[in-house]
């Protein structure tokens, strides 16, 4: 009974993380997005499942993803995230960024760009409007992982993120991504 | 017609010339300068910003910052009637890893008669740091801080009316980087 128990939790657990990933797969710029990092690194980006079985909490991540915990910064539901774990972002991040300016400039406005390469890591963050709200777009790639997170935030928000965006871009990407909750 | 052309003969190049220069004023009073130049240094850089705010960006800025919180109440204010504010900053490891070339990428485009150097500038920054104003008859429409540090890059180009004392109020917010700029001539007298 017990073994049952665990089962359908876990079981609608995850379900409820692959709905809540599978909702915001459809035709996107945050798709674009990620299949354009597969492309260009050749890597391959992980479902939140995938990640769980590598160690990550499944029940932090889907609360997570439903906005449990991401209140702070994005609207609950609204998180859109891949991440790429342990893969080689070796490539001329100089190329990188001019493709993707250049696919995101018909919709989107450029924030806050940083490069660094002494710790071989690329900082990206977008804005567009969304009704009232916000979409804030935040692409994070370093040597061996990479983060791509969309969520949509309240003007409120958008205003704290454009007093410091760079501190702000790591704030959403923390909240976002399951390893500093550990 | 032509006989006008044979009366004067000047007049098909004067009529040209009346033809171009609107677009040929316009070109010159834009205060945007191209930064895109300085783009081939984040392959040498060890950190690299970019900071571009344009004017819907500044716009939005201006509609949701809160005038209950000091902080954004002052960017607030300091932002209306701006329409740009960009930034590129490049840091390196060691010195001369960028040229005088580099520079003069930039220097090219701050020439008079739409932009004006001001004198008098002071910054906490170690190297040369040269402030630009663009005029439009009396108004600033333009600012730009080109600050050259043995190790570092950096240029501040602001669209819009700003002078150094809106620019030190800003220096830490919107991605505009503190540089420690001010006059160093004392006021005139309060009025």
């Amino acid at each position: 009974m017990k073994r049952t128990t665990t089962i359908c939790i876990t079981a609608v657990v995850l379900l409820s993380v692959v709905y809540a990933t599978g909702s915001h797969a459809k035709g996107d710029d945050f798709d674009s997005v990620v299949k354009m990092i597969e492309q260009f690194y050749s890597v391959k980006h992980q479902s939140l499942p995938f990640l769980a079985k590598a160690g990550m909490k499944v029940a932090g991540a889907a609360a997570k993803v439903r906005g449990g915990e991401l209140k702070r910064f994005a609207e609950a539901g609204s998180i859109k995230l891949a991440t790429f774990e342990d893969q080689n972002f070796n490539g001329d991040f100089i190329a990188f960024r001019k493709s993707l300016n250049d696919a995101m400039s018909s919709t989107w406005m450029p924030l806050i760009q940083t490069l660094s390469a002494t710790d071989a890591e690329q900082t990206y963050v977008f804005l567009r409007e969304k009704g009232d709200k916000f979409n804030v777009l935040v692409v994070i790639i370093e040597q061996q992982d990479a983060t791509v997170v969309q969520a949509t935030v309240s003007a409120r928000n958008v205003a704290l993120l454009m007093k410091d965006p760079e501190q702000g871009a790591k704030a959403i990407t923390r909240e976002a991504t399951i390893h500093d909750q550990e | 017609m032509r006989s006008l052309f044979r009366i004067f003969p000047r007049t098909p190049a004067f009529v040209a010339l009346l033809l171009l220069a609107p677009a040929l004023t316009v070109r010159a009073q834009d205060p945007r300068i191209q930064l895109t130049h300085l783009d081939h240094l984040s392959a040498r850089a060890s950190e690299t910003v970019d900071v571009s705010i344009d004017e819907r960006l500044i716009q939005l800025a201006a509609k949701i910052f809160n005038e209950k919180d000091e902080d954004e109440a002052q960017i607030k204010k300091l932002v209306i009637g701006l329409k740009g504010i960009y930034v590129r900053s490049f840091e390196f490891e060691n010195n001369n890893e960028y040229s005088a070339a580099d520079v003069d990428t930039i220097k090219s485009q701050l020439r008079e008669p739409t932009w004006t150097r001001l004198v008098n500038v002071t910054s906490k920054r170690e190297g040369n740091v040269e402030v630009y104003i663009s005029l439009v008859g009396s108004n600033i429409n333009g600012l730009t801080v080109l600050s050259a540090e043995p190790k570092e890059l950096t240029v501040v180009n602001i669209i819009g009316p700003v002078d150094l004392e809106k620019l030190a109020k800003l220096e830490g917010s919107l991605g505009i980087p503190n540089l420690g700029i001010k006059s160093s001539k004392k006021p005139k007298d309060d009025q």
